[in-house]
């Protein structure tokens, strides 16, 4: 008993000893971003302290790239000055084409000397919005040199935005009937279900032919995989669901019921 | 090696018939059917469809009265791994032992594997209970979230419960079985029992690797497919680490036991046995401890590979000051692993000859430990900072880097390769004719490689990003090439070599004791930590990406915070091996009788009613 309660007294000194240490390094508490709330009137100045306060917070820029260091042990270029070197990086592309490049497909060029690996800011977990990569732009258009994007401002590659939220099926909420679905978002104006053809292939039977990850993806990306006698519509369906705003509204388990219903059929 | 030549006595003996076989048959049956009702139970609730498609009223979270529902998952979810990594390490080791016994034909080497197997039974059961807790606090505290990993991985949960049940059994036929089959027969039992329990750990490292890093998943987080999702980037990485870092806890606390049985040992031949027994513990987890760094290399090469950001946020962003804490951890472990060598040392006849060398080794080893911990930012005022010119010390900053850190490591581990190399020779003179220039060429290996991981750990200050990362690898690999070809030569140059005396197991003081439980606390505790980054580089998110967190505990806690969790998660496990320590050590005790004495006191005091009662009778007679 005596050597038992001597074990214990040591592993609490021990385990406390431990906690101490931990206690010795800096303290610090993340909390998780906030959602800003951007406006289409915004001015240059208001979007730069936008721009700024995404950098550090929602878009984890600061995660990885330094500001005003220059030592040689980067493993992400240092964002000091980049609104002057922007538009000299790529040939043919002004700043701003740059920086929405460097965001929207990261990729694309990677500055000598680094290596690729940057995250789709536009993406979960970032996913970052259209608005929101605007005012990261005017931001870093400010870091030497003069911001001249502007909220109106088109660049390459908007609208593959995914919205965080929309990607956590735990805090999508208010779902439809996949029958209501089906007409909402007028997949019943191609797509008969009696086998009577349309502009797009009748759905009578898909669930027949096509797997519940096939479904899918001619969901999300109609233009995969084009059915036999479709080629003229390619592209049709893709603009349509963004002219009716598929995208945007429609939550996971809405789509999920969608294709089960459609898989039923 | 790890042979007991010298041992004293005969080893106690182990009364294993305390129960009869079949009550201890229907005994086990019966915790078995309990533990499979429990597993079941949540298991089916799981699968339940009114489960799986909850009404649109149902919360997110809910929460608790006294504790945050994350803290309260976060304790439950730790103290079930790290009886789960015991229960599934003890196999392993108990194992080996056996056949090394079978083989060599030395009944010791069975008693000590049977000695780790007693730990189990109770264990296993402490691993169920706190699994069916974990799954019960996930249904209720956490509904959205489980049910999103229900809808994911249903598949994966009736080979699951098919699993466990088949692990109970194997497990406890072990256990009970031992000495009652043919040693191949319960040989086959203990693989059984190993296979089947390393595939239910690779069932449930899918579902929590898949929360890192997930995939099989389209972009709005449905399953396109379940071997994508169960093979995602640090699926295997996890595995193999795991597998690895199981082995140098479950050796940590199989040392603790032997060290908690010395303490209390009356006897000379006792205390030989659980020296013996701590020695062995120790010899796994160390040996276990020595490669994890590259494993775990391998899981941060393939957590980069997945999302350069997750990697940034785990190693340079917010979790990196917990690296800074980790350093102090694993120096304490080759410390004290190394300090436990050098006094097991002692028991050596013919080691006194090494002991010159401990004074070098000990400064090594602090040097390393000192260039580990150093932090590349310090914590500093306003005024310090601006005296330093910034967050970095101009002359330590240079150690805070990883060329530094990464030499300093294989370093350390070289060092703590060398005490065991002297460990093993102490009482030995090698007498082959090429002993001279087997010694040569050893050291030969020993000054190239240091040299080697010395230049590439200051070449690294002077290359690019790219250049630099890829220079950790030539340091690992000659390291390990290092340990393997010294270990090779030894072996034939000590082949037939000739003894200078035995090992008087037993004879170590009690503060060598003291290291194995510093070491099985300091295990357990970076176990803690490690479980804590590997969920909390996620940060907002349960599955990365994919699910986010919006309870009221999505922030990320400071480190001191989660430092509290993980040391009050430790001293409950540590109460709770106790009390496995205690059950387990009841098999070898002698059976209850009253003693005389005691039987004398009560009928003294059951005479007056004897009286009585005979009088009655006597008087009823007349």
């Amino acid at each position: 008993m005596k050597h038992a309660l001597s074990i214990f007294g040591f592993t609490i000194l021990v385990s406390a000893f431990y906690w101490y240490v931990s206690l010795w390094v800096p303290q610090k508490r993340t909390e998780p971003p906030e959602d800003i709330a951007i406006s289409q009137d915004l001015t240059t100045d208001e979007m730069v302290a936008i721009g700024e306060e995404i950098v550090a917070g929602k878009g984890t820029c600061l995660t990885c790239h330094t500001m005003g260091d220059h030592s040689t042990t980067l493993r992400f270029p240092d964002l000091d000055n980049i609104g002057a070197v922007a538009a000299t990086r790529v040939e043919g592309q002004d700043d701003v084409a740059y920086l929405a490049e460097s965001m929207y497909d990261p990729n694309a060029y990677v500055v000598p000397g680094f290596v690729a690996g940057m995250p789709l800011v536009a993406r979960p977990p970032i996913a970052l919005t259209d608005d929101e990569i605007l005012t990261v732009i005017a931001y870093l258009q400010s870091l030497g040199g003069t911001p001249t994007v502007t909220m109106a401002t088109t660049l390459e590659g908007q609208g593959q935005s995914v919205a965080a939220e929309q990607a956590a099926p735990v805090a999508a909420g208010g779902n439809r009937d996949a029958e209501t679905l089906f007409t909402t978002y007028l997949c019943n104006t191609c797509h008969s279900l009696d086998g009577s053809p349309l502009a797009g292939p009748s759905l009578q039977g898909v669930g027949g032919r096509l797997s519940q990850a096939e479904i899918y993806e001619s969901i999300l990306d109609p233009d995969a995989t084009i059915a036999e006698g479709f080629a003229a519509a390619t592209g049709t369906m893709g603009t349509l669901l963004n002219a009716v705003g598929f995208s945007e509204q429609v939550s996971a388990q809405e789509l999920q019921s969608l294709v089960e219903y459609l898989s039923g059929l | 090696m790890i042979r007991p030549s010298g041992l004293i006595a005969p080893f106690p003996k182990t009364p294993r018939a305390g129960m009869p076989m079949i009550r201890r048959c229907c005994a086990t049956m019966g915790r078995v059917l309990l533990i499979g009702l429990v597993v079941g139970g949540a298991m089916a609730l799981l699968c339940d469809p009114a489960f799986a498609a909850p009404q649109e009223a149902d919360p997110d979270y809910r929460t608790l009265p006294f504790i945050s529902s994350r803290v309260a998952i976060w304790i439950i979810a730790e103290l079930h791994l790290m009886f789960a990594a015991f229960v599934l390490a003890v196999p392993m080791f108990a194992l080996i032992i056996e056949y090394i016994g079978y083989k060599t034909g030395d009944k010791r080497f069975d008693q000590l594997a049977y000695d780790f197997t007693k730990l189990l039974s109770v264990s296993f059961s402490f691993t169920a209970t706190l699994g069916a807790l974990l799954t019960f606090g996930l249904i209720v505290l956490y509904p959205a979230l489980t049910k999103y990993l229900v809808k994911i991985f249903s598949w994966t949960f009736l080979p699951y419960v098919l699993l466990f049940f088949f692990e109970a059994v194997f497990l406890y036929a072990y256990y009970y079985g031992w000495g009652k089959f043919s040693p191949r027969v319960h040989l086959f039992l203990g693989l059984m029992l190993n296979i089947v329990g390393t595939a239910i750990m690779f069932i449930a490292n899918a579902w929590l690797t898949f929360m890192n890093t997930p995939s099989g998943i389209d972009e709005l987080g449905n399953l396109t497919s379940i071997w994508d999702a169960i093979n995602n980037y640090i699926w295997m990485p996890i595995n193999i680490h795991r597998l690895i870092a199981n082995m140098a806890f479950g050796g940590a606390i199989g040392a603790a036991y032997g060290a908690y049985k010395f303490l209390g040992a009356r006897t000379l031949e006792e205390k030989a046995h659980y020296d013996w027994m701590g020695y062995i513990g120790n010899f796994i987890a160390i040996c276990a401890l020595l490669p994890l760094p590259f494993a775990g290399y391998w899981l941060g090469v393939e957590i980069y590979a997945y999302d350069q950001s997750l990697g940034i946020t785990l190693m340079g962003g917010t979790f990196s000051w917990l690296f800074i804490i980790q350093a102090v951890l694993i120096g304490n472990l080759f410390l004290a692993a190394n300090y436990y060598l050098w006094l097991s040392m002692g028991r050596i006849a013919g080691a006194e000859r090494y002991r010159k060398f401990i004074k070098y080794l000990l400064a090594v080893i602090t040097l390393c430990f000192i260039v580990w911990a150093t932090p590349h930012s310090l914590v500093a005022t306003v005024e310090e900072a601006r005296a330093m010119g910034g967050s970095h010390h101009p002359i330590l900053n240079v150690l805070g880097v990883m060329s530094a850190k990464n030499t300093a490591v294989n370093l350390l581990i070289l060092t703590t390769y060398v005490s065991f190399l002297l460990y093993r020779r102490a009482n030995k003179d090698a007498t082959v004719s090429w002993a001279k220039t087997g010694n040569l060429v050893q050291f030969g290996i020993f000054a190239v490689v240091v040299i080697f991981v010395v230049f590439l750990g200051v070449y690294g200050y002077f290359v690019d990003a790219q250049t630099r990362i890829g220079l950790s690898q030539p340091q690992v690999f000659s390291v390990l090439f290092a340990m393997v070809a010294v270990t090779v030569i030894d072996i034939f140059l000590f082949r037939g070599a000739k003894k200078r005396g035995d090992i008087a197991w037993g004879k170590i003081p009690a503060r060598a004791q003291y290291a194995l439980f510093f070491l099985a606390i300091t295990f357990a505790w970076l176990m803690g930590l490690m479980g804590y980054v590997r969920a909390g580089m996620r940060q907002h998110w349960h599955v990365y990406g994919v699910v986010r967190d919006t309870s009221v505990d999505a922030f990320t806690p400071t480190l001191g915070f989660a430092g509290l969790v993980v040391s009050i998660t430790v001293i409950i496990f540590f109460l709770f091996i106790a009390v496995v320590f205690f059950l387990s050590g009841l098999s070898s005790q002698k059976n209850w009788v009253a003693s005389p004495k005691r039987t004398r006191r009560w009928f003294r005091r059951a005479k007056p009613a004897d009286e009585l009662d005979a009088g009655t009778l006597s008087s009823d007679a007349s």
